[in-house]
């Protein structure tokens, strides 16, 4: 059983770490202005172009499913 | 949508070829983008409807790991759109050189993510011992001022700030030792400190692919002299956190 | 993806994943987005979270400058008195705005890298 546990676990970590990489990393490519100071995001500017994708983004974020056409 | 920035070449119909057989998300076709020997790889989000949720974040993952095996790429970040094809072209034109050179960096590596975590009620008691240990004399000054509520406050941060900086110096000095051992793997390092209360260590190499098991060989004795700490080593991922410039 | 990307894990500690999974839902609510709906707790938002950050890091200041004994009891009380009745008051804000250190995204890394 202890072995099923960590199994679960690994599961659970790899798809986390997937997550974070391809949500928070990566190229950027939608012209997002995060304006931070020393290095803490303060204010995020979608540029409108690309409004579905970034709420696309979050909604991902927030676990809530969007359907969008 | 566009999956990744990828070095293609040459070899144009091999990506065709892979690509035929894939799916990307909610079963749309993958298309290519090309433009002089690097190509964008996208699909179209127009003509489906997308489920925005984790799956298909993670099958998009899944899509760029595929080509990550036969490919050096960029991965772009989930969710990029831009309007058609043309802007792709031109983006990939205008960012040619910032694009030609991160392939070079990554040419050939892969990125592995590690994670130290800490007990931290058990490091706080460690490091407070050790610094109780060499303490300094007076560290409230007799004052006049008795029971002064101001003073005990003071004496309050006083204390959880000089807890912050032997954290700091003991994190660095992790840090210190890790790049110390992982010098022969001549990767490239980036490290974030205490990004929570346990995670005290988030870190990245980009190192050449035959390195891998030396590196795994490496962190493990990393955790044999830390018996204090949790190592988690992950890998090998397309390298996510090595794209290093803005796209103009 | 259905590959185990874990190349080492002694799997001592339960929390790994709770912990990981900040990383993805933290960005969220780091993000501010101003609509004309919420302009007021937005701009709350926004100043608390820099005026929290100043603060902060005027604190820890403090702290250097009283760890180092170059300071009069007088000047250490001042300043306790001082920096007490600041963050009392940002308390009082928060509160009454509704937000928490995590809304603010003051609650991770060592400030002390910012000096």
């Amino acid at each position: 059983m202890m072995h099923d546990h960590v199994i679960d676990r690994s599961k659970d970590i790899t798809i986390l770490e997937v997550l974070d990489r391809v949500l928070n990393k990566g190229v950027i490519l939608t012209g997002d202005i995060v304006i931070s100071v020393a290095d803490i995001d303060l204010v995020y500017v979608g540029v409108k172009l690309m409004l579905s994708s970034v709420e696309t983004m979050e909604q991902i974020r927030s676990g809530n499913p969007i359907v969008e056409k | 949508m566009i999956y990744s920035i990828l070095s293609s070449g040459e070899r144009t119909e091999k990506l065709n070829s892979l690509l035929v057989g894939m799916k990307g998300i909610a079963g749309a076709d993958i298309n290519i983008v090309f433009f002089e020997n690097i190509s964008a790889i996208v699909c179209d989000i127009n003509r489906i409807k997308l489920v925005a949720d984790q799956s298909n974040a993670i099958a998009y993952a899944g899509v760029i790991e595929t080509l990550a095996h036969h490919f050096t790429l960029l991965p772009v970040r989930f969710g990029s759109v831009m309007e058609s094809d043309a802007a792709i072209i031109h983006m990939l034109k205008k960012n040619y050189n910032d694009i030609q050179q991160n392939l070079l960096k990554v040419e050939n590596k892969y990125e592995f993510g590690l994670k130290i975590f800490c007990e931290p009620e058990k490091l706080k008691a460690e490091l407070t011992a050790k610094s109780d240990a060499n303490a300094k004399t007076s560290t409230s000054p007799a004052t006049e001022i008795n029971n002064s509520v101001y003073r005990d406050w003071v004496n309050k941060k006083l204390k959880e700030h000089r807890f912050e900086e032997l954290l700091v110096t003991y994190v660095d000095s992790v840090i210190s030792k890790i790049k110390g051992d992982l010098d022969q793997l001549k990767a490239i390092n980036k490290f974030k400190k205490i990004v929570t209360t346990s995670m005290i260590i988030d870190a990245v190499f980009l190192l050449d692919k035959e390195r891998k098991d030396l590196l795994v060989e490496t962190v493990g004795e990393l955790q044999n002299q830390h018996a204090g700490l949790t190592f988690v080593l992950t890998g090998p991922w397309p390298p996510y956190n090595f794209v290093d410039f803005t796209v103009k | 993806m259905s590959e185990n990307k874990i190349l080492f894990n002694t799997g001592s500690f339960d929390g790994i994943s709770e912990e990981i999974g900040k990383l993805t839902s933290n960005t969220e609510e780091s993000k501010l987005k101003l609509t004309p709906d919420n302009a007021d707790s937005g701009l709350a938002k926004l100043v608390l979270t820099l005026v929290e950050l100043i603060r902060k890091l005027v604190e820890k200041q403090a702290m250097r400058r009283v760890d180092g004994g170059s300071l009069t009891d007088t000047e250490i009380e001042r300043l306790g008195e001082t920096l007490m009745k600041l963050e009392l008051k940002m308390e009082e804000l928060k509160k009454h705005f509704n937000l928490t250190d995590r809304d603010l995204n003051l609650n991770l890394g060592p400030l002390g890298d910012l000096m």
